[in-house]
């Protein structure tokens, strides 16, 4: 369980990204939050593992107050909560295993990691998370030899190694053309469906979260507009979240069909 | 588009995918083996102690810090009183001259070479080849034996330091314009050559008005290099800073000596931060 | 145009608008007074002995024949025996150098290390990169002796600043994407290091210290002349005591070695850079391409 109490995030410079959040997220759901650019999407996945510390209030996933943790604590919980990201992150010029490998670096002793000696459980960790996404064949090529689509997965994989109870994903397709952003979403509901680990997903696209998510959070200036099931968010909730009519920016399948 | 299907549209949620074998672990690349091979032997054959090898040990190196030693004893008693010596201020000033005379001169001539050294400059294959060469030969003299041939020809003192820099300039200043001349913008070129101007003509309106704040920036950085180079020719009878150094050195007055190399550390640091701003400004 | 009839109000104004007076340009003038005063006063007032300039030509050819034009194929073994020493002063130093400068370059650089921990290594590194080898060298000798190792040791010292400092400029343009993905998943400030930073960083820095070989091997070919090891000593010794013949064999090796280490060197460098050559890359194009 994730659970954001009064959560605020005002950053130096002044801006208030997070606005007195108050969410509940129980064990095992795929949430998808959606919002304008700038609403604080990323803000709010990014509390979760404590990449942004909140101004006031607090976060807690499981028992762990995310707050009060310390440096070793706090990579602990980075460990069991796996990222994915939009620009995919990975170390273009080294291989796909040993990007998936950074996932386990929590896990191995530090002298060891900084051998690179890996031991075959480790290894054998990887390679399976590269089979749920299905690119087991390019462990051994260099990152920066895949597509983007390619990358993604290699991203989830990443996260997968970490065997993470929960996984968050900001913006995880908007570099990606339509068809691969429907594969990428797919591996991620599978994860969730399958390992039952809860994901928590930034999109801008209304079609894709109606269609992958369980559960949709509409952010708007740092404040939450919306908070149900994918399927009670149609249009009016849309017009409300975003503050004006909606256009074809705002789905998909219009930029494909362009 | 069936074809991005296939690649990257995995099926819906279902079980792992039982297709794809694991792919064995390669050998390492040729290249990294080999690489790392030579580095181990170039290593081992130039440190270790036979007929061919240096002799490098660590124990040595470590008892000659250790040890009790004139140079760094004088390096704890340093006596900055030294900059403040006619002997000193007269030393600098000849750095200073010799760098300044010998960068202008140097980077004049380097202009022209510069041109013809640059594919797009030269004006046919043969001035493109020779000019190349001469390059070469230059920018593999260093500027210590430079100086020692001009010790040769025309005596000691500050002259020989000067002829030292200037040539030492050229092929710094020809070297980097030239590879810039490589990587201008061709249109303007083409622009010119319609108009029907003569090659000179092309690279004068053309090439050179692009080139000029990298070559500006060159020579100012060469007068860094200069700066420096210049207190080490006073060791071979070239005048400058390096000649007191070298003066401090021979009578064993390490105090003095590290004395002067602050001074000239302030010099280079100093000179280097303004060459730096301008030439950011520059570019 | 309207031939001696006196130009009308329009006129004026017409030309005024269209043709603006050419401004001056301060900046020029300044510059071009800079450079020709500068030179001026620099060759009017150094001590230098110009008239000796007249006999340099003549002086320089004179060398020349005798450098070249007596030539003795027995002094070729010599020469190069020289050179490889200094060729291994350069070569050992640079990689004292390297493994000197590598922990000081993400101790200097922003994107891993606080701010006063990159402000005081950023001055430490400075010093040695200010200060030539010979002077090292020089301040070595009564340490180490007359021989390779001082100048080995010069060599290290002085390159670890130039080293440093560029390591650290390549650490800091390394990309942030994996270094935030290693933080996310829980990782050290060394793991970073060692799986976001180090892949990302090393082709260039190794290629830089391939480079920096290359100039300390010019470096180390005159190290001799106070002593420190390589084949200065002999361009000195056989230049001091007009050996034409041997000081010009000794520094046609200077240069054909030095020519030939360069091209050797710049083609691994370019590889090291440029990364294996893939066949794989189909998979990017078959995107590319579907979607066009
Ligand atoms: N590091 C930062 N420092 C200062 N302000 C920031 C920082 N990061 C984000 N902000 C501001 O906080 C607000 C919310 O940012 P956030 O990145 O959470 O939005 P988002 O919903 O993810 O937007 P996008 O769709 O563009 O990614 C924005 O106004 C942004 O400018
Ligand atoms: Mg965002």
């Amino acid at each position: 369980m994730i659970r954001f109490d009064q959560a605020t995030v005002t950053y130096r410079g002044g801006v208030t990204a997070l606005d007195h959040v108050d969410v509940e997220i129980p064990d095992g759901e795929f949430v998808v939050i959606v919002g304008l650019s700038g609403a604080g999407k990323s803000t709010l996945i990014r509390a979760v593992n404590g990449l942004v510390p909140l101004t006031s209030g607090t976060v807690n996933v499981g028992d762990r107050d995310v707050g009060q943790l310390t440096k070793r604590q706090l990579r602990a919980l980075r460990a069991d909560v796996g990222m994915i990201f939009q620009h995919f992150n990975l170390v273009d010029r080294t291989t796909v295993l040993n990007n998936v490998l950074m996932g386990r670096l929590n896990r191995v002793p530090s002298w060891r990691s900084m051998l690179g000696w890996w031991g075959g459980d480790e290894v054998e960790l990887a390679m399976q998370s590269l089979e749920v996404v299905e690119i087991v064949d390019k462990a051994y090529i260099r990152a920066a030899n895949l597509s983007g689509g390619q990358q993604q997965r290699v991203g989830i994989a990443r996260a997968l190694a970490q065997q993470p109870s929960v996984l968050l994903a900001d913006e995880p397709v908007a570099s990606l053309d339509p068809p691969t952003s429907h594969s990428v979403m797919r591996y991620l509901q599978k994860v969730n469906r399958e390992l039952g680990i809860t994901t928590l997903v930034n999109l801008h696209f209304l079609d894709l979260a109606r269609e992958y998510a369980d559960r949709i959070i509409g952010l708007r200036g740092g404040r939450v507009m919306f908070d149900g099931p994918g399927s009670a968010a149609d249009e009016k909730v849309f017009e409300k979240i975003y503050g004006r009519s909606l256009t074809a920016d705002d789905v998909l399948e219009a930029e494909a069909s362009l | 588009m069936s074809q991005v299907e296939h690649d990257d549209a995995g099926p819906p949620a279902a079980s792992t995918a039982p297709g794809a074998q694991r792919p064995k672990r390669p050998r390492p690349s040729p290249f990294l083996v080999g690489g790392f091979a030579g580095l181990l032997a170039m290593t081992i054959a130039t440190g270790a102690d036979w007929e061919f090898g240096i002799g490098f040990s660590l124990i040595e190196v470590w008892d000659g810090f250790t040890r009790s030693n004139s140079p760094m004893r004088g390096l704890a008693e340093i006596d900055l009183g030294s900059l403040l010596g006619s002997r000193a201020r007269d030393g600098f000033l000849e750095t200073v001259q010799m760098a300044v005379i010998s960068t202008i001169a140097g980077a004049l001539v380097a202009l022209p070479l510069a041109l013809f050294n640059s594919k797009l400059g030269a004006p046919n294959r043969v001035a493109y080849a020779l000019v190349k060469l001469f390059n070469n030969i230059i920018r593999s003299i260093p500027d210590l034996l430079w100086a020692l041939l001009f010790v040769a020809a025309v005596g000691i003192g500050a002259l020989p330091g000067i002829l030292a820099l200037f040539f030492f300039s050229i092929g710094v200043v020809t070297k980097l314009t030239s590879d810039t001349i490589d990587g201008i913008d061709h249109g303007p070129v083409e622009a010119a050559r319609a108009s029907g101007a003569s090659h000179l003509q092309v690279l004068r309106v053309a090439v050179v008005p692009q080139v000029l704040p990298a070559y500006t920036s060159f020579s100012m950085y060469c007068f860094e290099l200069n700066l420096r180079a210049s207190a080490v020719l006073g060791f071979v009878g070239a005048g400058g800073i390096g000649a007191v150094i070298d003066f401090y050195r021979g009578q064993g007055q390490w105090d003095r000596v590290w004395g002067v190399v602050v001074g000239f550390l302030i010099v280079v640091i100093v000179v280097e931060r303004i060459s730096m701003a301008l030439r950011r400004r520059l570019l | 145009m309207t031939g001696t009839q006196a130009p009308t109000a329009a006129e004026k104004r017409f030309e005024q608008a269209v043709r603006p007076e050419k401004p001056f340009n301060w900046f020029r003038l300044i510059v071009t007074a800079g450079v020709v005063g500068g030179f001026l006063i620099g060759a009017l007032s150094v001590d230098a002995n110009w008239p000796r300039l007249t006999e340099m030509p003549g002086e320089l050819w004179n060398m020349a024949v005798l450098m070249f034009g007596e030539l003795d194929l027995a002094d070729v073994p010599d020469a190069a025996e020289s050179m490889w020493e200094s060729v291994a002063i350069a070569w050992l130093g640079t990689m004292i150098a390297a493994v000197l400068s590598f922990p000081l370059a993400f101790l200097a650089a922003q994107n891993i290390s606080g701010r006063v921990s990159v402000g005081v290594t950023r001055q430490l590194l400075n010093v040695p990169r200010a200060i030539p080898e010979i002077i090292f060298a020089v301040a070595l000798i009564p340490i180490f002796g007359l021989g390779p190792l001082a100048g080995t040791i010069a060599i290290g010292l002085s390159s670890t600043g130039t080293i440093g400092k560029l390591s650290a400029e390549i650490i800091e343009g390394s990309q942030r994407g994996p270094i935030e993905a290693a933080d996310a998943s829980g990782a050290t400030t060394l793991q970073r290091i060692r799986w976001a930073v180090l892949p990302q960083v090393m082709p260039e820095i190794i290629a830089f210290w391939l480079y920096r070989f290359e100039i300390n091997i010019r470096a180390s070919a005159v190290l001799g002349v106070v002593g420190a090891g390589g084949i200065g000593t002999m361009l000195q010794q056989n230049i001091e005591f007009r050996e034409w013949g041997t000081a010009g064999m000794a520094l046609i090796v200077v240069v054909l070695v030095t020519i030939v280490i360069d091209t050797v060197s710049g083609m691994i460098r370019r590889r090291i850079i440029r990364g294996p050559k893939t066949k794989t890359s189909s998979a990017r194009d078959t995107r590319t391409d579907a979607m066009f």
